[in-house]
Parts: C-alpha cells; sequence; structure tokens
C-alpha cells in the first residue's frame, strides 16, 4: 500500500517537475514571476484534446504540437508584451501576466465552456502489474516523457550556443552582453522555451486528469510551491520538487485526507520560506 | 492651511455629506449598490495600504476578508456576540493572523510573497472547509438575520471613511513615508535608518484589519456565508485591479478605482461574466503598459503640465 502510494507519487512528480522546470528557467533568467504559467499548462491540456477528439490524433503525438505552436506563442507574447516592462519593477510584471493570464481563462471560458474534459485513449485502461503494484502504462509513459522533456531543455542548455547564452545571461546580464548575447532576444527565447516545456506538461496532464479552462489556477500554485522547495531558477532543483510535491500530495490523499492537501502544502511552504528560502539545495535565487 | 489643502477639505466633507443624506433618497436597490459600491472603496482601500505604499502585491488578501466574515459569523452565532464586537474580533483575528503570516513571508522579495499569499489564502478555504463542525464546512454559515440596509449602508460608510482616514495618515506621517521608501528601494531605506521589516509588518496587519472588518460587516449584511464565497481569488482579483487602476498609494485612487469597475461590473457581470473578466484583464494590461500610475497619476500629471504651461505663458 504504501509502496504504491509512493509510485503514483513519482509517476505524477514526473509531470510536475516539467512545469516547474518551465516556471523557475523563466524567473532564472527573466527575473519575472510569470502568472500566465497556469494558462501555458491549460492551452497545452485543450491542443492535445482537441488534435485528439477531431482527429484522432494519438496524444502522445500532439506533444511536438503543443510545444511548438506554445514556442511561438511564448516568444511573440515576451517579445511584444512582457519585454516592455522587463525593467520595470517586479510589481509591474506581476500584474501584467495577471491581467494577461485573466484574458486567456475567460477568452477560453467563452469558447470552451466550463466543462471537464478528458484524453482516454484506447491504452489508458492497460497496467502493468509488478506483484502486488500496479503501475498504469500511461502513467509511467507520460512520467518518462515528461523526464525526457527535461532532459532534453538541460541538454539545450548546455550544449548549444543558445543555450549557454541563456545561461550566461541567467548568471551575469551585463556579462552576457559584454560577450555579444543580445539579452533581448535571450528573454524571449528563454521564455519561449519555457512556455513551450510547459505546454508538453500540460499535454501530459490531460490524459490523467481533466481538461478544462481555469485548470491553471492549481498548477500555478503547485509550479510555486515546487520552485521554494527546489530553489528558484535552479533546475535540478525543480525536478526534485516536483517528485517531492508528488509524493507529498500522494501521501495526504491517500492517509490524510485529499481536503488537507492545500493546508499541508501551504504549511510545507511556510516552513520552507522560514528555514531555508534558497531551496532544499540551497541554490535558489531569493531576488 | 494653504488653498490646496483647504479644498481637499472641503471635498472631503461635500463627499461625507452627499454619503449621509444618501439613503434618504435612495429605493432600495440603489442603497444596496452604493453599500456594494463602498465595500468595494473600503476592500481597495485595504489592498492599497499594503501594495500601494509598500509594494508587496498580495495575490490572497481575500483570506482576511474571509476570516473577519466567519469570526463575525462565529463569534455571533455559537457565542451570542453582537454585532460590533464580534466584528472588531473578526479584524483583530485577521490582523493577528496576517503579521504571523508575514513573518516569513515578508523577509523575502514581492515575488515570493504574492503567491506564497495566493497560497494561503486557497489554505485558508480548506480551513473553514475542515473546520466544519464550527464553520458549516461546505454547507455554508446562516448568521441571524438583520433586514435594515440603511444600518448596513450607514456601517460600511463609517468602515470606508476609517479606511480612507488610516490612508490619508499613511500619505503624511513619518510612517507613511517610511512605507514609500521601502516601495522605492527597500535597500536604501534599510540603510538609511527604517525598521523595513517592522514598518511592512505592521502596513499589513493594518491592511488586514480593515479587510477582516468589512468582512465583518459583508458577514452581517449577506447573513450566509460559503467558503467559496468568502475566499474567492476573484475578490481579490477585484482588490488588484481597482487599487491599481485609480492609482495605487493615493488617497483618491482606490475610490476611483473601486466606484468604476463596481459600475462596469454592475452593467456587465450579470449577463456577460467571461466578457466582463476580459474587460478586467485588458484594463490591467492597459493600465500596466501605459498609465502605471493610475488615473489619479495620469490626471495628476496633467494637471501639472498645464499649470506649468500657465505659468510659462504669463
Amino acid at each position: 500500500m504504501l509502496l504504491q502510494v509512493l509510485l503514483n507519487g513519482i509517476l505524477i512528480g514526473g509531470i510536475y517537475a516539467s512545469f516547474a522546470v518551465g516556471f523557475s528557467l523563466i524567473f532564472g533568467v527573466l527575473r519575472i514571476v510569470n502568472i500566465v504559467h497556469g494558462e501555458f499548462i491549460m492551452l497545452g491540456a485543450f491542443i492535445t484534446y482537441w488534435l485528439y477528439s477531431i482527429f484522432g490524433i494519438d496524444p502522445f503525438l500532439s506533444l511536438p504540437v503543443s510545444f511548438a505552436l506554445l514556442f511561438v506563442g511564448g516568444y511573440l507574447l515576451q517579445r511584444f508584451v512582457i519585454n516592455r516592462i522587463i525593467e520595470a519593477p517586479e510589481i509591474m510584471s506581476l500584474l501584467l501576466t495577471f491581467g494577461l493570464s485573466l484574458i486567456i481563462v475567460n477568452i477560453a471560458l467563452i469558447v470552451w465552456k466550463g466543462d471537464y474534459r478528458l484524453v482516454n485513449p484506447e491504452y489508458a485502461g492497460a497496467n502493468l502489474e509488478l506483484g502486488t503494484l500496479i503501475i498504469p502504462y500511461i502513467r509511467l509513459a507520460t512520467c518518462v516523457f515528461a523526464l525526457l522533456a527535461v532532459g532534453g531543455l538541460q541538454f539545450f542548455l548546455q550544449h548549444t550556443n543558445t543555450g549557454r547564452a541563456i545561461k550566461a545571461t541567467s548568471q551575469n546580464k551585463e556579462g552576457a552582453r559584454l560577450q555579444g548575447v543580445n539579452p533581448a532576444r535571450i528573454y524571449a527565447i528563454t521564455f519561449a522555451l519555457g512556455a513551450g516545456i510547459t505546454a508538453i506538461a500540460g499535454s501530459l496532464l490531460s490524459m490523467s486528469f481533466s481538461v478544462f479552462p481555469a485548470m491553471g489556477g492549481d498548477y500555478l500554485l503547485f509550479s510555486f510551491f515546487i520552485v521554494v522547495v527546489g530553489g528558484m531558477g535552479d533546475l535540478p532543483g525543480a525536478l526534485v520538487g516536483g517528485f517531492i510535491l508528488g509524493i507529498l500530495q500522494s501521501l495526504v490523499t491517500n492517509f490524510i485526507g485529499a481536503g488537507l492537501n492545500y493546508i499541508v502544502i501551504f504549511l510545507v511552504l511556510y516552513v520552507m520560506l522560514i528555514t531555508r528560502p534558497t531551496g532544499i539545495f540551497g541554490r535558489g535565487l531569493i531576488e | 492651511m494653504n488653498r490646496t489643502v483647504a479644498s481637499w477639505w472641503a471635498l472631503a466633507i461635500v463627499l461625507v455629506g452627499v454619503s449621509l443624506m444618501a439613503p434618504l433618497f435612495m429605493s432600495g436597490y440603489a442603497l444596496r449598490f452604493c453599500t456594494f459600491v463602498l465595500m468595494w472603496i473600503g476592500l481597495a482601500g485595504s489592498l492599497n495600504l499594503l501594495t500601494g505604499y509598500t509594494g508587496y502585491l498580495d495575490f490572497g488578501h481575500v483570506a482576511f476578508f474571509g476570516t473577519g466574515a466567519y469570526v463575525t459569523g462565529v463569534l455571533m452565532l455559537k457565542v451570542g456576540l453582537p454585532f460590533f464586537p464580534a466584528m472588531f474580533a473578526g479584524a483583530v483575528i485577521a490582523a493577528v493572523i496576517a503579521c504571523l503570516v508575514g513573518i516569513p513571508t515578508m523577509r523575502l522579495k514581492g515575488a515570493y510573497f504574492a503567491i506564497a499569499m495566493l497560497a494561503f489564502a486557497e489554505a485558508m478555504k480548506h480551513v473553514v472547509l475542515e473546520l466544519d463542525g464550527i464553520t458549516g464546512g461546505g454547507n455554508g454559515l446562516s448568521l441571524p438575520i438583520y433586514t435594515n440596509y440603511t444600518f448596513f449602508y450607514y456601517t460600511m460608510l463609517a468602515a470606508v471613511v476609517f479606511t480612507i482616514a488610516v490612508t490619508y495618515w499613511f500619505g503624511r506621517s513619518k510612517f507613511g513615508y517610511a512605507l514609500k521608501a521601502i516601495r522605492e528601494d527597500e535597500l536604501a531605506a534599510d540603510v538609511s535608518g527604517v525598521n523595513t521589516f517592522s514598518c511592512k509588518l505592521i502596513a499589513f496587519g493594518i491592511s488586514a484589519f480593515v479587510a477582516g472588518m468589512i468582512g465583518g460587516i459583508y458577514a452581517y449584511w449577506m447573513t450566509f456565508l460559503t467558503p467559496d464565497d468568502s475566499f474567492n481569488v476573484l475578490l481579490t482579483v477585484r482588490m488588484i485591479i481597482m487599487a491599481f487602476l485609480g492609482g495605487a498609494g493615493t488617497v483618491l485612487g482606490p475610490i476611483i478605482g473601486a466606484t468604476f469597475l463596481a459600475s462596469i461590473e454592475e452593467i456587465l457581470w450579470a449577463s456577460f461574466a467571461y466578457t466582463y473578466l476580459i474587460i478586467v484583464g485588458v484594463i490591467v494590461v492597459i493600465v500596466v503598459l501605459y498609465i502605471p500610475r493610475g488615473i489619479v497619476g495620469l490626471i495628476g500629471e496633467k494637471l501639472i503640465k498645464q499649470y506649468r504651461r500657465k505659468g510659462k505663458s504669463a
């Protein structure tokens, strides 16, 4: 029983990690807390839902589409809207992304109504049974794909020129500029990458959880929790934070009661903010 | 007393006078609407006391409104306290909770604070849901019914006048200047000898007190509370937008922003709820990109320019 609960937590934790990485990346480079983040997840989930329900496209095949669409959308959003206030006090970026989030959620509510939808391919019911442990294949696969996406992002950041320019900008903006890096371009690409990987996470979530326009709010909170636990801007930290949240939720839901999830989340957040504001590895940014 | 200050006082006295007389000439519907507008002025004013003066944006401000409402309701219903002591207790408890939550969250930069408070409001809603023995949980809480709507109008008006008076004090006192110094540059304020942490915490407590007080009046007025309504994140959304649309960190800002938005809402909300929220979102984006200092700031700048032009031509 305990093992099964832990396993469930780990499988969902992988997806949590993948959207938290997007949140953390954007914060680490642009130094903005992106309130639109939850809506990127929602849009990714809806892209998968539509491709599946209208064209019958397998949800896993929709991942590149989700990534590409949100990459382009994120790029444009950053370049033409968010970039205008990038030097302004942080309260302005909070407000701006918050306004954008209101616009996107409510357009989605008009277009798609508040209904709950589910992406439910034929193989969704199949399980891998290991002794008493039951692992739904789809959960296993979504977790693996989420981790592949995180791995791919990490590879990109470490082994391409653009990736290294992103890392340089996050470490020292002026230093990067002196080396010929154009911060405005890097900001837009980073935001686009963050949006893209988050959309992949949304697509993966749609295969196990309901899809609806207002779904983003909870995931925004989860993202924040994960990056506080893992350390703001610390990508490996976000990975660990994702697993911690997944396991924590699974434990609370099974042994204490689902209604207490938010209370436990807040209490852990509270303790973390008092004791280790730089995350469990102490590598996070507190600026 | 110079002429500007005198004209401000005249404006304030006229406004209060009109507000005091208003119920004599109003229908039930108009009275209800005006009480709502007052409630929003108070709530936007409450958020303004914190965000407008310290720069800390609170995405969970509704938690204090809900706390005030529920404490008032529970004390009246389960303890049998009269309304005013119950409301006062609700406001005090909201302020105490704010200080307790503020101790870790206000040590950090604003971005952490904003979302930590969002999580806090969600947690508070679930606390109320879980304590169903006292709060009625998801079934809601029914307060003693009192239908004297003129009473609620005047009580709300008194709360608003109190809020505005505190805002005015923030604007001119040494404490207020300390807060503004924090907003502009916290580090600089710190090295200039401002005890930034305790100043922020006091501002947060006062702000939560006001929200809790208005929550208490709301509870007695509505007579029925549910966790979903009392801790609805959309209430926070409106407070933020009203304060920033009018002009954060000013006395008039929340009054103008709340009156403007509550009127639009009254027209649009019933039939076009989502459209209304899209408009609100667009307003936020426009305010941030083009009028970061709100309507008050915009008009203020125009007046100053005009004044200068006159000075030159003379």
